[in-house]
């Protein structure tokens, strides 16, 4: 039995029980105190006739074509995201493969060079800017392979 | 198929998968952002947003929470980002805790409420929910249509759970307070 004051509480809470946000012990207390009043009873009437409403509001319906667009559009997102996963992995194997031609093959230009020189009675003396000269041969390259790649993967897509 | 099967086979990037949980969730997404933003041109455009949302982030989604959870929350945000932009007001929190108490007050007999959803009249219970602030729309669709739990809301809405049953409470006291007073009249 709930005491008198306590219909204030009650009646606050019952929205609430409707929405089965009370605590066990709340819930307890709001269905002592309704089973003994029936005015709260009839409010409580009231709210679950309410929630029953919401839960029964007709659902609209996604329209059929809009499905079919989002479908496509992630489809086509895949794809696009697939390429931008391999263009990146092409990239990193492009550095990679530069700076391994570069110092894999610097040694055997740079003993040819001396060869070369030593054969037109030259002093070799430019050893550092070679290097660098070499570097950025190879690089321009592995650049020219990258963008040649990339046109073609571009008029792949364009006729696909 | 599970959602958890759909979901592992979405994260493979399978157009299968994609196409079973489009089915599944489609009505659902739909209903909830149209309950959001109230324009179904607005609603459609977020729900390719969602759709694209999830389809580029579901590696990152964290399997052992709820994918329902985070799907919603998905949506959530982007339509409270749609709000925001060109409907700061309907976020407002208002403390309809008086008009609630008001209400409770009045005169006995069948009130508009009961007579409204009772009567022909029950379609119109969607308009009232229309008319509330963007928080309590989105609170009353997510418990009562898409039957979340208390804790799954929380988790859509980033919010704690007391602030979750705060804003059922107002919400549920606003709508009837809504439909007693502008229906009063024309129930009759």
């Amino acid at each position: 039995m709930t005491a008198p004051n306590d219909h204030g509480t009650i009646c606050s809470l019952l929205a609430l029980a409707v929405a089965g946000a009370l605590e066990a012990e709340e819930q307890r207390r709001v269905e002592q105190h309704v089973a003994a009043c029936p005015g709260c009873a009839a409010e409580l009437a009231g709210w679950q006739e309410l929630a029953g409403s919401l839960r029964r509001m007709p659902t609209p319906q996604a329209p059929a074509a809009l499905v079919e667009r989002t479908r496509a559009r992630i489809e086509v997102q895949w794809v696009a995201q697939a390429e931008m996963r391999w263009n990146q992995q092409l990239m990193v194997f492009l550095v990679l493969f530069a700076w391994t031609i570069t110092l894999v093959t610097w040694p055997i230009v740079r003993l040819a060079s001396r060869g070369v020189a030593s054969w037109l009675d030259v002093p070799y003396t430019r050893t550092w800017t070679d290097l660098v000269c070499y570097t950025v041969l190879v690089w321009l390259t592995a650049g020219v392979a990258a963008v040649v790649l990339a046109v073609r993967q571009r008029r792949e897509r364009k006729l696909a | 198929m599970t959602v958890e099967s759909d979901v592992s086979r979405l994260r493979r990037g399978d157009p299968e998968a994609l196409a079973a949980l489009l089915e599944r969730y489609q009505h659902r997404l739909y209903r909830y952002l149209l309950r959001m933003v109230r324009e179904p041109a607005t609603a459609e455009d977020l729900f390719q947003q969602t759709w694209l949302r999830v389809a580029e982030n579901i590696r990152r989604y964290d399997p052992a929470r709820s994918f329902e959870a985070w799907f919603f929350s998905v949506a959530r945000n982007l339509a409270i980002d749609h709000l925001r932009r060109y409907r700061p007001e309907s976020l407002d929190e208002t403390d309809s805790s008086e008009v609630s108490r008001e209400w409770l007050l009045a005169a006995p007999g069948p009130s508009a409420l009961e007579r409204v959803l009772a009567g022909e009249r029950a379609g119109r219970l969607a308009e009232a929910v229309a008319g509330l602030p963007a928080i309590y729309r989105d609170v009353l669709a997510l418990r009562f249509e898409e039957e979340m739990k208390l804790e799954e809301i929380a988790g859509v809405l980033d919010v704690p759970l007391a602030t979750v049953k705060t804003r059922l409470g107002r919400a549920l006291e606003g709508l009837r307070h809504k439909i007693e007073t502008e229906w009063r009249g024309d129930t009759r």
